[in-house]
Formats: structure tokens, C-alpha cells, sequence
């Protein structure tokens, strides 16, 4: 996955300000359109799985890289 | 005959549920006296089993006080709920995350208690557990305070200064109110001493 629409770094940020960012951030997207966002805390996987059920919006990938941990999350 | 019943009834628990019983014994043990204040025999006398058996479970005290951490961890706040369903502004959020917080140190008081033996103690936990658990706080007030500042909504304060003052606040209240209930605040609710201790923080930060 590689393809995104907007870009977020979270990382060094302990929740819930990954989590806030995330929603600020989609809020300015439009349907359809992916945010990639980049953080460090590990809680960060629960949040945004927790996130997204909520929210409807699609988590279309998590994964770990090199101690940081990416997600791609599309705008329903 | 209390011992022999214990035993007996031990014998019946499997390795994970031993393992649990160990943890929630040490648990309330390390509450009431800290790391240092515990000893192994302690632990086990609790349960009802050998020193043996406990070491077949964690190889020494500090891997027992790890698990009791970790146990805690995985009970761990989640704050999606307060960032999804409410509005963006930084007080309604302070609000709703001290809340979920709060909760969660009022639903297990062992936490807090052991909190303060680990600071007194000078155990590393501190600093890898307890701080992180707080950095909720003061990394939310900080970046907030910081954004504010940068849209000229706040006069120049200092957040990292401000966060931490919070946080002694928070921390105050629930020390009066959970651990060493003070007769001078008795006619206060917990709910509301917050409530009016989060609107001096916000009024006092005079924003525009």
C-alpha cells in the first residue's frame, strides 16, 4: 500500500493525540480519499482499529516498520 | 486443616489460573507496601502455595512486580470513545479524557497506591509505566497549547509548565479524594472537584 491522498505524523505522540490528529486530519478529506499516518505509540494499533469501527471508516492497512507503526485509513 | 484445604484447593487451579492468583495477591500486597516492602514468602503465604511454585511462574520479585504493571496495562484507558463522539475543543476533550481517567484510577485504587511507593522507591517502573500513564495529560496540554499559541488564540505561556501543573492538580485530587479522603473537602464529590478544577485550568488560561 502505498498510495495516499494526505500524510500524518504522529509519532512521539502518546494517545489520544494520535487519535485527535487522525480525525482533524480526515475531516478534511474527501469520500473515498486515504490518510497515511505514522506513529510510535504502541497503542496506537487498538486505538485506530477502535477508530475506525467507529467512525466507518476503512482501515485498510496497519503494520509495523523499523519501531514505527503505519496506517492507511480510507474516508467512507 | 485451613492449610491442607488451601493446598487442596490449590492443586486445582491450572497454570494460567495460578498465575493470576499470584499477580492479584502480589497486587494488593505491593498496594499496601511497595516493592521493597514485600517479600516472596509474603506473596506465597497469600496464596497458600510453596516459594517453588512461584518461581515456576517468574524467575524473581521484579518479575512478578513487571506482571503486576502489565496487568494493569492491559487494562489500559481507551480514550477513542471521548476523541470520536465529542466536540474538537480543547476544553470538552481535557474534560472527557480526565473523566475516562478518572474512572479508571477510581475502579482500581491499587494502582494509584502503587504509583507512590514506586516514586518513594525510585523504582524504574516510574519512569517506563506511571510517567507514560500521565503523559496523556500533559503531551495533550502541551501540543494543544502549543497549536493555540500558534493561531494566536492563547497569550505566551508556557504549555510544558502548564501541563505539568495540571497534572499536580489531578494528581492532588486524587489523593484527597481516593487515597487519604481529607474532611476539609467533604462536600465535594470527586466529579465535582474536578469539574471545578478543570474550569479555573481553562478560565485561567484566558482563551480567545
Amino acid at each position: 500500500m502505498s498510495s495516499f491522498d494526505s500524510e500524518l505524523d504522529a509519532k512521539g505522540l502518546n494517545c489520544p493525540l494520535p487519535i485527535l490528529r487522525a480525525k482533524k486530519a480526515i475531516a478534511g478529506l474527501a469520500s473515498g480519499q486515504t490518510l497515511k499516518i505514522e506513529a510510535t505509540d504502541p497503542g496506537s494499533v487498538k486505538d485506530f482499529e477502535a477508530f475506525c469501527k467507529q467512525t466507518g471508516n476503512e482501515l485498510v492497512s496497519s503494520a509495523e516498520e523499523g519501531g514505527n507503526f503505519i496506517f492507511f485509513i480510507k474516508k467512507s | 486443616m485451613v492449610i491442607v484445604a488451601t493446598e487442596a484447593s490449590t492443586k486445582r487451579l491450572s497454570a494460567p489460573e495460578r498465575r493470576t492468583s499470584l499477580i492479584t495477591a502480589a497486587k494488593t500486597l505491593f498496594a499496601a507496601k511497595g516493592f521493597h516492602g514485600v517479600s516472596i514468602d509474603e506473596i506465597v503465604n497469600s496464596v497458600g502455595v510453596s516459594p517453588a511454585i512461584l518461581y515456576r511462574h517468574f524467575k524473581s520479585k521484579d518479575e512478578l512486580y513487571d506482571a503486576v504493571l502489565q496487568d494493569f496495562a492491559c487494562q489500559r484507558e481507551s480514550y477513542v470513545d471521548t476523541i470520536v463522539n465529542s466536540a474538537a475543543d480543547f476544553e470538552t476533550i481535557l474534560r472527557g479524557i480526565t473523566r475516562v481517567f478518572i474512572d479508571s484510577i477510581v475502579s482500581q485504587p491499587d494502582l494509584l497506591k502503587i504509583e507512590m511507593y514506586s516514586l518513594l522507591e525510585g523504582h524504574e517502573s516510574h519512569s517506563d509505566f506511571f510517567l507514560n500513564r500521565w503523559k496523556t495529560f500533559t503531551d495533550y496540554i502541551e501540543f494543544s497549547l502549543n497549536e493555540l499559541q500558534s493561531k494566536g488564540r492563547l497569550s505566551n505561556i508556557d504549555s510544558k509548565a502548564s501541563a505539568l501543573m495540571y497534572q499536580g492538580m489531578l494528581r492532588e485530587v486524587l489523593l484527597l479524594k481516593c487515597l487519604q479522603p481529607s474532611e476539609h473537602l467533604k462536600d465535594y464529590t470527586l466529579q465535582e472537584l474536578l469539574d471545578k478544577m478543570i474550569s479555573q485550568f481553562v478560565n485561567s488560561l484566558d482563551l480567545n
